[in-house]
């Protein structure tokens, strides 16, 4: 279930962050679709048979879901035309979220992992925005045309297969940094 | 907790739910359908600058009269105006590229001059032709500032058709359907002038 869960996470942090402005609103929406479903559910297990949680849990994330995207078409339509699919997906991973008994763990490790994944989707957002457009914060006002570094970028970085690669790189990083830190080195001499 | 207490809440939750979507859905449609309108008129209207005109040019559509051209079909025309002064006249061209319709939008300024061309429709091939699509774009660019009889009709052509402009690299057909539409919707606009900017009796 927990594997799940993370293939489902991985989703949005490969397809929804071409740009720093698209991974900031998918964290929006992620954040509230699914803060608002931790309290609506919280309050709700109480109340239901264990059987009928689940059945609680799609209802709620789908009227979320939904109204989450209403809103978002309504105040902010052009970053939503380039992550429709990924919003309608938000109400998966809810229900995923909960029956995995991830909301049901201590509110500061949930807090702690969503800040997490909220900060892997910001660096990745900003990242391949960086490497595939040259730019960083474009779209973010309509007053600020963003922070241009290069004239033209890598075209593969914009596309998903590009993020794909750019996280299989973060994760080498990550790994050779925790390990340069744990490992003792070994040596052939005694 | 007994059964039936929970079925209620499921069947009070799912009501809930659904109305409360229905209800959000029902008042803010109208907001979408303006957000869309926007967002769509200014796809189409980055063409020339904004600062050009002061009204909602796709609220003012042209009836076009004989739109049939030489290379290309007129299918649309709409009329940017200043302070109740035409300054420019959008002209939607299509035409046959290499691998199918290339749909151009052309405008043209009250004197004849071309303020720019974007591509609305394309199928020509990734990689070669379908760099017309792009935007910005650099070659549709360079088009900017030219009139019908600036350059000269034999140089409205390709270099290689002893013209005066590059091509697109690797799509001969692409290029040269182009500037066969550019050049058609200017003519266009030289011969329906009054017409099109509404100085017309």
């Amino acid at each position: 279930m927990k594997r799940t869960v993370r293939l489902l996470m991985l989703v949005p942090l490969l397809g929804a962050t071409q740009t720093l402005n698209a991974a900031l609103g998918m964290i929006l929406m992620l954040s509230v679709v699914i803060g608002l479903f931790a309290v609506c559910m919280a309050s709700l297990r109480n109340h239901l048979a264990s059987t009928s949680v689940l059945l609680a849990s799609l209802v709620v994330a789908a009227t979320l879901t939904s109204c989450a995207d209403l809103s978002a078409q309504r105040w902010f339509l052009p970053w939503r035309q380039t992550s429709e699919v990924y919003i309608g997906l938000i109400a998966l991973q809810c229900v995923a979220l909960e029956c995995s008994g991830f909301l049901r763990a201590p509110m500061t490790k949930c807090l702690k992992r969503c800040v997490m994944f909220g900060t892997l989707m910001l660096v990745t957002g900003g990242l391949r925005e960086i490497i595939g457009h040259g730019t960083l914060g474009r779209g973010l006002s309509t007053h600020w045309p963003g922070l241009v570094l290069f004239p033209e970028g890598l075209h593969l970085f914009t596309l998903v297969p590009g993020a794909l690669v750019l996280s299989g790189l973060l994760l080498a990083v990550h790994q050779a940094w925790t390990r340069r830190h744990s490992v003792i080195k070994e040596t052939h001499r005694p | 907790m007994n059964r039936p207490a929970s079925v209620a809440t499921l069947v009070l939750l799912a009501l809930i739910g659904a109305s409360a979507t229905y209800v959000l859905q029902r008042s803010s449609a109208p907001q979408i359908a303006n957000e869309q309108r926007l967002l769509d008129s200014r796809q189409l209207l980055d063409v020339m600058p904004a600062a050009l005109y002061d009204n909602q040019p796709l609220e003012q559509p042209l009836t076009l009269a004989e739109p049939v051209l030489r290379y290309s079909t007129l299918s649309g025309g709409y009329r940017a105006t200043r302070s109740g002064q035409t300054v420019a006249v959008l002209l939607r061209s299509r035409s046959e590229g290499y691998a199918g319709t290339l749909e151009l939008l052309i405008a043209i300024d009250a004197n004849g001059k071309l303020l720019g061309v974007k591509t609305l429709e394309q199928r020509e091939t990734p990689g070669l032709g379908g760099h017309i699509g792009e935007w910005p774009n650099a070659w549709l660019q360079a088009f900017i500032g030219k009139s019908r009889t600036e350059p000269t009709d034999a140089d409205w052509a390709l270099k290689k058709d002893q013209g005066q402009f590059d091509q697109i690299a690797g799509a001969t057909i692409t290029s040269r359907a182009a500037i066969n539409a550019i050049h058609d919707a200017l003519r266009y606009f030289d011969e329906h002038r009054a017409l099109l900017l509404g100085t017309d009796p």
